[in-house]
Parts: C-alpha cells; sequence; structure tokens
C-alpha cells in the first residue's frame, strides 16, 4: 500500500535480520523477558529447583490435580446447571420423572445427566474427583502428620493446609446439596437442625443462612454462590499461599544418604519432575474419567426431587461428612432443658463440638509437640514414624476414632449386609467409638517401640545364599544386592546441564575422577549447584 | 539447623560444574541403558492415547452413550499420561540430585533494621497520639458492627416463633398428599399414610412444618397405653404424631407394623407409637408431639387441637 | 421404558391362569359337586347376603368387593371382583386328566403335609403338639393373597421354627400348590364382606405396560422408600427385622404386598387406589428390579457407602500406586 503510494515511512529501511544467539528463539524470548522481568535468575532457580522422589510426596499432587479437574468440571457444570428453586414441570427422557413438579435445580441437573451431551460424564468426573480430592488430602496430612513434617518451620503450611481440608469437606456436602434430590435435601434438612441446635444464636444462623423456616428458596441460590465462587476463590487462594510456601521453604525429606538438614535431594524441576508430574496429572484425569465411565455415583433420578415429607432409608452423606453423621448416630440422645431454654447436646455435641475439637487439635499439634518436646529446632528432614512413638500413637488414635466413626456411619447398611440386629450394631459401635481410639493408641506405641528395638528393620536386607557342600555342610554366602537395588545408594549429583545421548561409557566417572571428586561411596559427598 | 554443623565448613572447595550427563551414567534409570526399546513403548501410548481422543471426539459428534465418551477420553488421558511419566521416569537422569537450602532467616542486623522501624519510627507520631488512635479505632469498629449487622440481617427474617408452631388448629382436617380428607373407614388397620392440615398440604411449609403421620393402629379406639390425658386423642384406633424427628428434623416415615415402631431412618431412633411416641433407641431425646384427633359425623378425621408443644428438632427458645 | 419380556410373560402366564380358571369355574357347577366327594363333604360356607353397595367403596376404590366386575359363588362367595386396573380372584377348579377337582381339596391334603405342624389343624397357629414355643400365626381371616404371597415368595412354609423375620427364597411349592392352599384357608375363614379391604382376593394387575410410571415414583417415594430405601434395596430395621430388596420381585406378590401388609410391613389399601397400585407395582418391576444406570454400574443403589468405598480404594489406592510407581520407594 506505501510502496504503491510512494510514500516512505521511516526506519523501514529493509535491513539484515540480527542473526539469533546460539540459544535461538527460546534465547531471544527469555532475552526480551528478562530485560523487562528479569526472569532468568529466578527462572534457573525453578527449573533447577529439587522435588523429593519419595513416592509419598505425590499424595498433595493427587489432591492438587483432582482440585484442576474439579474445576475444569466444574466450570462446564455450572454453564448448565440452574440454581434455583423455582418449580417447574420436568419434560425429559428420563419417563418414571416425567410431568413431575421439580425445582430447576434438579431439572437442569437431570437435563445434564440425560440430556447434555457428555454432561453426566462431566457430573460423574466431578463427583468422583472430589471423593478423590478429599481422601488425598488425608492420605497427605496423614503423610505430614506422622513424618513430623508439620514442625518448624512448617507450622504456618500445615494450618493453611487444615483449612483447606475443612474447606473441601464444606464445599462437598454443598455440592452433594445442590442437585435438590431427595438425598440431599435430607442433608440440608439434618445441617439445618444442626444450626438450630447451636445454644443462643442457632435459630437466628439458621433463618439467616435459609432466608427463614427450613426449606425456603433460598438456600439453593446461597449454596451456589458458596459451591463456586467464595470458597472455590479461597480455597485457591489458600492453594497458592501453601504452593509458595513450598516452594520458598523448600521440602523436607527423609534422611538418607547424602540428604542433611541443608540440602534437598531428588529429581529437578526441568525436565525430570516436569514430565513426571505433567504425566500423573494426565493420569489421574484419566482414573477419574474411568471411574465416571465403568462406576455410577449420585443417580440422582433413581432419587427423585427433595420434598420435606419425602425420606428414604439408607442416607448417608459422601464418605468425607461420615464421621459427622456416625457421631450423630452413636450420641446418646441428651438434652437439657431447663430456665425455658432447650440445648439439645444430642445434636451440638457430635455435630458442632466435636469436629471443632477435632480440628483445634490438628491446628494446635505443632505447638503442643513444641512445648511438650522443647523442641525449638528447624526441620528439614523427616522422622520416621517409628521413632515418634507418641505422636505416632496420636494420630493412630485420631484416625481410630474417626475411622469407627466412619463405619458408624453405615450402621444400617452392615446390619443389612450381615444380617444382624440394626441395634446390637449401634451399642457395638458406641462401645468401639471408645475403646477403638485407646487400643489404637497403645497396640501403635508398642509396634513402633518392637521396631525401635529392632536395628534394621524395614531395611533391605542382604541376601544370603545357602548352599551344600560336597560334604553336606550348609554354607551361607551372602550375596551383593543387584545392579538395580545397588543403584539406588548412589550418591547425590549436581543437576547435570546437558545430556549427551553419545558419551563413552564411564565418561562421567573419568571426569569426576578429573576434577577429583569424592569417589568414595557411602560417605556423604554432596555438592552444590553452582549458580 | 543444628544438626550437622560440620558437614558444609567454610573450608569446603568449590566444585566445577559438571558439563554432561550420558545415558551411561549410573544415575539414568536402568531401562534408559535400552533406549530403543522404551522408546517404542513410550511411542505406542502416545498413539494409542492420541486415537483415544479421536475418538472421543467422534464419540462427542456422534452423542453417544456416557460410557463410550468416558473411556474413551480416560483412556487417552490414561495412555498419554504412562507414556509422559514413562519418559520423565526412564529417559532422563535420574538422580538423585542435591540442591542447597538457603538459610530464610535474615541476618541479625537485618532483623534489628526492620523492628526498629517497626518501633521507633512510628513511636513519636502515632503512638504519643493515643486519643486520636482511639478515636480512629473506635469508629472502625463502630463501621464494622453496622456494616455487618445489616449485611446479617437482610440474609432473613428473625425465627420469632415460628419455629414453636405449625398450622394445625383445633378444627383442621387431615388431608393426604392429593388434598383428599381422611375417612375412618378407608383405611385397614395397619394403615400409614403422611397427612397435613387441610389447604397447607402442597405449600412448602406444610411439607416442612406440618407433616405428620397417621397411622391406624387398632381397629377400635382409643388406643389403650396412651400417656395420662390423653385418652380421647385415638379415635377409631386412629393416631397421628408429627412426623418430625426430635433428633435432626428427619421425616419419620419409617413404620413397624408388628413392633409397633416408628423409626427414623436418619439416625434410626425408634419411637414406641402405642405410648405416646416415646423414644426407646437411638439418639431422639423426646416423644414425637402427638396431634388429638377426632371423627366428624361423616367418618372424617380432623384435629381436635394443635400441638401442644413446638414439633421437631431442639434448639434454644424452645421451653 | 417397555416391560421387560420377563414380566410380560408372567402377566400372561397370570392371566391365562385367571381366565382358564373362571372358564371352567363357570363351566363345572356340576363336576364340582362330584369332585367335592373327595374327603367327606365340602366345607360349610354359610350363605352370604350380597353385600350392599356402600358409599365408602364407591369413595374409595381400593380393591373393594364393590368393583364393577364382580363374580359370586354359589354360596354367595365372591370369586372375582376388580376393574381394568387391578382384578381380585379366587380360582376354585383345577381340571385334571379332564376330570375338574375342587382345588381347596388338593389344598387341604397340601396344608396338612406342609404348615400342618406349626400352624395346626385348626389353622389357628396352635399346633398338634401342643403348647407352642414360640407364637405360630393364626391363618383364619387373613385372606387369599396373603396366603399366596408367604407361599409363592418362599416364605413359607419354613424350613425350620422361624425364629426372625422368614426371608425371601426359591418358592418350595408351585403357584397352583400355594392357589390350592390359598383356596383351601379361604373356605376356613368366615365369609365377610367387609373385609375384603383388608384380607383381598389375590390380585392380579392388568396392563402394566399403559402404567403411570411417574405417579408410581412420586408414591413409591413418599410410601415406600423409608423402609425399603429410594433404589429398592432394602435395608435392616429395628431388633433384627429387616425391609427386604425389591429387586426379584414378581408383580403380583408387590400388588399382595401393598395390599396385605406381610410380617412388619404396612398395610396400604386407602391411600392407593386400584389405578395407583398398579402405578407403584409398575415402578417396581420396571425401576427397581431394573434399574436405568446410564453413569456405569449402579454400586447395589445404597449410594454414598459404596461410592465411598469405589472412590477411597479404587480412585485414591489406584493413584497412590501411580504415585508409588512415579515415586521413589528409599
Amino acid at each position: 500500500m506505501t510502496a504503491r503510494l510512494g510514500l516512505r515511512l521511516p526506519g523501514r529501511t529493509k535491513k539484515e535480520r540480527k542473526p539469533l544467539g546460539p540459544y535461538g528463539r527460546v534465547g531471544k524470548a527469555v532475552e526480551e523477558l528478562d530485560e523487562r522481568l528479569g526472569i532468568a535468575k529466578g527462572g534457573k532457580t525453578f527449573l533447577d529447583k529439587i522435588f523429593p522422589d519419595h513416592w509419598s510426596f505425590m499424595l498433595g499432587e493427587i489432591a492438587l490435580y483432582t482440585f484442576v479437574i474439579l474445576l475444569a468440571t466444574g466450570v462446564f457444570l455450572t454453564l448448565y446447571y440452574v440454581p434455583s428453586s423455582a418449580l417447574t414441570i420436568y419434560n425429559g427422557p428420563y419417563k418414571p420423572l416425567d410431568g413431575q413438579l421439580v425445582s430447576q435445580a434438579f431439572a437442569s441437573t437431570m437435563d445434564l445427566s440425560f440430556t447434555v451431551r457428555a454432561g453426566l460424564l462431566m457430573r460423574q468426573m466431578h463427583h468422583w474427583a472430589c471423593d478423590i480430592f478429599v481422601g488425598a488430602i488425608v492420605l497427605h496430612m496423614a503423610r505430614v502428620f506422622f513424618t513430623g513434617a508439620f514442625r518448624k518451620p512448617r507450622e504456618l503450611n500445615w494450618t493453611i493446609g487444615i483449612t483447606m481440608l475443612i474447606l473441601s469437606i464444606l464445599n462437598g456436602f454443598i455440592g452433594y446439596s445442590l442437585p435438590d434430590d431427595v438425598i440431599s435435601g435430607t442433608g440440608i434438612r439434618i445441617a439445618y437442625s444442626i444450626l438450630l441446635s447451636i445454644p443462643v444464636v442457632g435459630s437466628y444462623l439458621a433463618f439467616f443462612l435459609f432466608g427463614g423456616n427450613f426449606p425456603g428458596t433460598s438456600i439453593i441460590p446461597r449454596f451456589y454462590v458458596l459451591h463456586v465462587l467464595i470458597i472455590p476463590a479461597v480455597l485457591a487462594g489458600l492453594l497458592g499461599a501453601h504452593l509458595f510456601l513450598l516452594v520458598r521453604q523448600k521440602h523436607t525429606q527423609f534422611p538418607g544418604p547424602g540428604k542433611t538438614e541443608r540440602n534437598v535431594v531428588g529429581s529437578p524441576m526441568y525436565p525430570v519432575f516436569m514430565a513426571k508430574t505433567t504425566g500423573f496429572l494426565f493420569m489421574i484425569s484419566g482414573v477419574v474419567a474411568l471411574l465416571a465411565t465403568f462406576f455410577q455415583v449420585n443417580p440422582i433420578w433413581q432419587f427423585g426431587q427433595y420434598r420435606a415429607s419425602i425420606i428414604s432409608y439408607a442416607v448417608q452423606p459422601d464418605w468425607y461428612m461420615g464421621w459427622l453423621d456416625g457421631a450423630l448416630r452413636v450420641m446418646p440422645s441428651w438434652e437439657f432443658v431447663g430456665w425455658g431454654h432447650t440445648i439439645p447436646f444430642n445434636v451440638f455435641l457430635p455435630a458442632i463440638i466435636f469436629p471443632g475439637i477435632i480440628f483445634n487439635i490438628c491446628y494446635a499439634w505443632p505447638a503442643i509437640e513444641r512445648r511438650y518436646t522443647k523442641d525449638n529446632l528447624l526441620h528439614n528432614l523427616l522422622d520416621r514414624p517409628r521413632d515418634r512413638p507418641k505422636r505416632t500413637a496420636a494420630g493412630a488414635a485420631m484416625l481410630g476414632l474417626l475411622s469407627t466413626l466412619f463405619v458408624a456411619s453405615a450402621t444400617d447398611v452392615l446390619a443389612n449386609f450381615f444380617k444382624i440386629s440394626l441395634n446390637t450394631v449401634l451399642v457395638s459401635m458406641r462401645v468401639l467409638t471408645v475403646i477403638v481410639p485407646v487400643i489404637a493408641y497403645f497396640l501403635t506405641y508398642k509396634i513402633c517401640k518392637e521396631l525401635q528395638a529392632v536395628p534394621g528393620a524395614g531395611k533391605r536386607k542382604v541376601v544370603n545364599v545357602v548352599r551344600m557342600t560336597e560334604d553336606g555342610e550348609y554354607v551361607a554366602t551372602p550375596v551383593a544386592p543387584p545392579q538395580e537395588l545397588a543403584d539406588h545408594e548412589l550418591d547425590a549429583e549436581p543437576v547435570p546441564e546437558l545430556i549427551e545421548e553419545d558419551a563413552p561409557v564411564g565418561a562421567v566417572a573419568a571426569a569426576a575422577a578429573a576434577r577429583g571428586r569424592p569417589g568414595n561411596v557411602g560417605t556423604s559427598s554432596v555438592r552444590t549447584v553452582p549458580r | 539447623m543444628s544438626d550437622h554443623p560440620t558437614e558444609h565448613g567454610p573450608s569446603r572447595t568449590p566444585v566445577p560444574m559438571p558439563t554432561s550427563a550420558s545415558w551411561s551414567d549410573p544415575h539414568m534409570q536402568p531401562a534408559a541403558r535400552h533406549p530403543a526399546f522404551v522408546e517404542r513403548l513410550i511411542g505406542f501410548t502416545f498413539v494409542v492415547g492420541l486415537l483415544s481422543f479421536c475418538a472421543f471426539g467422534a464419540a462427542y459428534w456422534q452423542n453417544w452413550a456416557p460410557w463410550a465418551l468416558g473411556l474413551t477420553l480416560g483412556a487417552g488421558m490414561l495412555f498419554v499420561g504412562t507414556g509422559i511419566t514413562a519418559w520423565g521416569k526412564y529417559l532422563m537422569p535420574r538422580g538423585p540430585f542435591v540442591e542447597e537450602r538457603h538459610v530464610l532467616q535474615s541476618s541479625t542486623q537485618d532483623v534489628e533494621a526492620f523492628t526498629n522501624a517497626l518501633v521507633e519510627r512510628g513511636a513519636t507520631p502515632v503512638k504519643r497520639r493515643k486519643v486520636l488512635g482511639g478515636i480512629l479505632g473506635a469508629g472502625m469498629g463502630v463501621f464494622g458492627i453496622v456494616l455487618a449487622f445489616p449485611l446479617l440481617r437482610s440474609l432473613g427474617p428473625l425465627p420469632k416463633n415460628t419455629l414453636a408452631t405449625t398450622d394445625w388448629k383445633a378444627g383442621s382436617y387431615l388431608v393426604d398428599q392429593s388434598g383428599n380428607r381422611i375417612s375412618q373407614y378407608a383405611y385397614a388397620v395397619g394403615s400409614i399414610l403422611t397427612v397435613f392440615p387441610e389447604g397447607w398440604e402442597d405449600q412448602d411449609r406444610g411439607q416442612a412444618v406440618d407433616q405428620t403421620i397417621l397411622v391406624h393402629l387398632e381397629a377400635e379406639g382409643p388406643i389403650k397405653g396412651m400417656p395420662a390425658g390423653r385418652s380421647t386423642w385415638t379415635p377409631a384406633g386412629y393416631v397421628a404424631y408429627s412426623k418430625i424427628c426430635t433428633h435432626a428434623g428427619c421425616p419419620v416415615g419409617l413404620f413397624e407394623r408388628e413392633l409397633g415402631l416408628l423409626i427414623c431412618p436418619c439416625h434410626q431412633s425408634m419411637f414406641k407409637l402405642a405410648e405416646g411416641a416415646i423414644p426407646i433407641f437411638g439418639p431422639a431425646p423426646r416423644p414425637l408431639p402427638q396431634l388429638p384427633l377426632s371423627i366428624d359425623a361423616d367418618g372424617y378425621l380432623y384435629a381436635s387441637a394443635g400441638y401442644d408443644q413446638p414439633v421437631g428438632p431442639g434448639y434454644w427458645e424452645r421451653p | 421404558m417397555d416391560p421387560s419380556p420377563h414380566s410380560g410373560v408372567r402377566h400372561v402366564i397370570g392371566a391365562a391362569v385367571l381366565g382358564v380358571t373362571v372358564v371352567l369355574w363357570l363351566l363345572s357347577f356340576a363336576g364340582a359337586a362330584g369332585a367335592a366327594t373327595h374327603k367327606g363333604s365340602p366345607p360349610k360356607v354359610e350363605k352370604q347376603v350380597i353385600p350392599p353397595p356402600h358409599p365408602f367403596y364407591d369413595q374409595f376404590n381400593s380393591g373393594t368387593a364393590n368393583s364393577s366386575k364382580r363374580i359370586f359363588g354359589k354360596n354367595g362367595q365372591l370369586l372375582v371382583y376388580g376393574d381394568t386396573d387391578v382384578m381380585y380372584y379366587l380360582p376354585q377348579v383345577l381340571v385334571k386328566d379332564k376330570t375338574p377337582v375342587a382345588l381347596w381339596s388338593l389344598g387341604e391334603q397340601l396344608y396338612a403335609q406342609n404348615c400342618e405342624a406349626c400352624h395346626g389343624v385348626d389353622e389357628d397357629g396352635v399346633p398338634p403338639a401342643g403348647t407352642p414355643a414360640v407364637i405360630y400365626p393364626n391363618l383364619v381371616g387373613l385372606g387369599p393373597a396373603t396366603y399366596d404371597f408367604w407361599i409363592e415368595s418362599g416364605r413359607m412354609p419354613a424350613a425350620s421354627t422361624p425364629q426372625t423375620q422368614p426371608m425371601r427364597r426359591p418358592a418350595r411349592l408351585n403357584q397352583l400348590q400355594a392357589l390350592a392352599i390359598s383356596d383351601f384357608l379361604n373356605t376356613k375363614s368366615p365369609q365377610c364382606p367387609f373385609c375384603y379391604a383388608a384380607s383381598p382376593l389375590i390380585p392380579n394387575v392388568q396392563d402394566l405396560a399403559t402404567a403411570n410410571l411417574s405417579d408410581g415414583a412420586a408414591l413409591f417415594a413418599l410410601n415406600c422408600a423409608a423402609c425399603h430405601t429410594i433404589t429398592g434395596d432394602g435395608d435392616a430395621l429395628a431388633y433384627s427385622t429387616f425391609a427386604p430388596s425389591l429387586r426379584d420381585v414378581p408383580a403380583t406378590q408387590v400388588a399382595e404386598a401393598l395390599r396385605t401388609g406381610p410380617g412388619d410391613m404396612p398395610v396400604f389399601t386407602g391411600n392407593l387406589t386400584d389405578a395407583q397400585l398398579r402405578d407403584v407395582v409398575a415402578y417396581v418391576t420396571e425401576k427397581i428390579e431394573h434399574p436405568q444406570n446410564p453413569g456405569g454400574l449402579g454400586l447395589g443403589g445404597i449410594g454414598p457407602v459404596a461410592e465411598g468405598f469405589i472412590g477411597l480404594a479404587l480412585g485414591v489406592g489406584l493413584l497412590a500406586l501411580v504415585g508409588f510407581w512415579i515415586g521413589d520407594r528409599s
């Protein structure tokens, strides 16, 4: 255009393009970005960041990636779900509900399940991802607890983690309530009663949350805002803080060859960990998708629209709320009535006070332990659970208590499955709730002590080959472990800058020898990555 | 931090950066010594994953069954993920590699300077004017309270006595879900049904608060064994209780005819029907409130009075 | 959406049995008298007046004797009643080698062989051996639907003294034998025109394919789900009683159970018209017994308990194993 008009813009003379540096386009991009943002130094540190290789460090990743799946599938669901209690006539392919008066929330969830393409798959993936999400959080938390990873300087991250667990459980319950089906409606009804049970302010809280008497028309839209906006936003913020602290304080690690309080041994962020973790994200998505393919979850069409007068037997909440439901079941029927007031301890204690105590113990544990052990040092190396028998036993007792209550939430299903009296099952659960934690504590303590007493228990054994000589004499010969196992005992190396495909065998070793690398295996020979 | 103080002494000489690692390095996975096979395997997973994603696209396009969508998507993700992971695990340097941990703690001088700034800099201009600060604090507090109250208060009405009342009045006819009145002749002994006060059967509140369970317990009324003062509440063998559990508010819809029990399906509280619904098992603390019944000249059941107490679970204001 | 071929066959057989027996009965007044000479005289049945129309029956058309179609026996016994939704009937005669045999006589033999040891010669729950260790039910006046339900669902005759609730199992007596015993026991019962609501004849649900599934689902949720669960899987009730699973119950037995309330089950009469009965039966036989599971395996219909198990054991477990592969062991 300009050429045809005979115009010439200043500075548009065609000149030789400046040749790219040795790193090509990537190098150019890094240069440009660094001029503006100064990314190179931090970027290099980030690429060199070491992640411990131990498998138990993957549990948190399961939680992280199921959260990603939850966000992705959740966004899909919000495109179709209608958060309204307004009544409408369901007309859809599922005939047994055709023509029934249902809420728009229920109708839109039915449409998601039967009409929207891939809607049922996304719904089921969302639900399974949630079940796995909370499970992975609990396992991750157990790992952190039993290995003492919560100790100074990581108390703050422990606190953030528990807050995220509480929010996840809460959001799981709220999401479970959104379809407005018979079973979730029953859950909301119980939640309303739990709010009512709080002394003095209970009825006000219940009325403010529900916008009046149960069920009202406000709870579905309010739960929706909580479920898709407020709680996920807080969760995402806390997750960011959790990961930021993780990067800033670096990982903990199990003690081992070359591992000290002052280093981290494992795989570098780039490329090893990046490949592994990306692969893990895909594999987790795959497992969730396959679960959603083969196992049906929460078939609301079989339940139907919630009405306050309809109840189904065998109503349980999702598993992560099970321990609270179990606590409600095993609680004796105590209620205080006097001076014109009622305090329903049978609900208030198990549903408000009990989880409050449990979570506060979790929050306070690092402080409790610090006070008890007078240990105010910074810890980056993890404990083996057996070496801290009291902490391990306490954790086992807590897990024992919660698992017992979790089982107690299925008293009716258990009684039906084993064809025993429901009353017997419940009374047994009441007894077990008291004794299981005690037994778990002492049993775990004893096991820890026993393991401590056996040196090298759990370590890899030396293989003895027993041969019979010609004289009939038996001779045991210790055999060196196979090469693959021996490889695990290698010393930690700094991150290599380059991987050469054709380097001759032994070249690295020779180079190391030339550099004067301390090669005696077994002693710590850790070197820093120069920057 | 003080566990191994000698390990990184100042005498340590810096080591030159290693320039390369190779496939034959023992730090590589054993599998990487035969990379061709591993490469082929990973390539295979990528191809299968890719094909699965294509199949997912086709399944979505053709709107196939959910299982076809899930299978293709899941298989694609799983194969691709396995391939990438295997790449990272078998074809990349395995380590262990090491990174130095930096001391997060600032130097004593920095801490000193920060604390000093925090304490001393504000001392004169801020701390001396305590009154001003106090007024400001009070103002912010009032602001917060003023902001919080309408925010909370606008969320819902005050409970007043709505929790304590139902729509059952003396003379309310019992009707079923469809609004039909209940004739004493229509139900064989052992029948059970959910009833509402006439006019409320299809209302939100009627379902949630007024729902009542009516049982034809015996052929002849009044039922013997009822608590004192309720001898006339069970004409013709019919008895009615609030359907809301006194524990957590679930509908007590489970009736065992031969045992004569009402059971709450949520937490298995059991109520003895013929004895004023006293709880005999489970976490429910109180009997279900009973609705006094009467029968009119045509044989229809109506409530001779409303409930004499609040129905449902306990709460603070409940007398 | 279509009823399964299996239940269709069952309905055809039911209808055929009904039709054949009624026609045979009508054709064989004389033969019946001859066949009845088998053991003494036929049971004494008091002559009953045909019940007058009652306003109650018109208002609540719920399996009562005032239906549009009624057939009375020569003793004034009501043998068939009902309408297009549910037909209640009691077959009387079996044709064996072209000889009509009164079912009650066959039933008398079967009763002596299978039931008498517990329920007694007078069918009143007092066994011949004397004072019973457990209280056996008095069978008089319960109605043919009750007898037929207990026998055809395999709960009776019980294998041994039932200390706990008898459970459904393969029936030990076939349908004809069940009908015969029902017939025999019915002759022992006093005829009571107003009792048909509570002790009805055997209901044969007509034309299940045209039932309103939507109404059936709503009625099921309100009336049945509290015990049998919303998916019909059944659950444990108080003190070793159980709400049985509804996954394998023929249509006739569903109707019989609803109308008679076996064991701890309530009786559903006034709150279920015959049309509603048919809707519920259709919902149970179609959607409870053959639930629509587009999302994969149904996990037994026990909801979050099974889901939590799968999610934790399979989901988290599998992923932990994957993590075990990705990560290191030492």
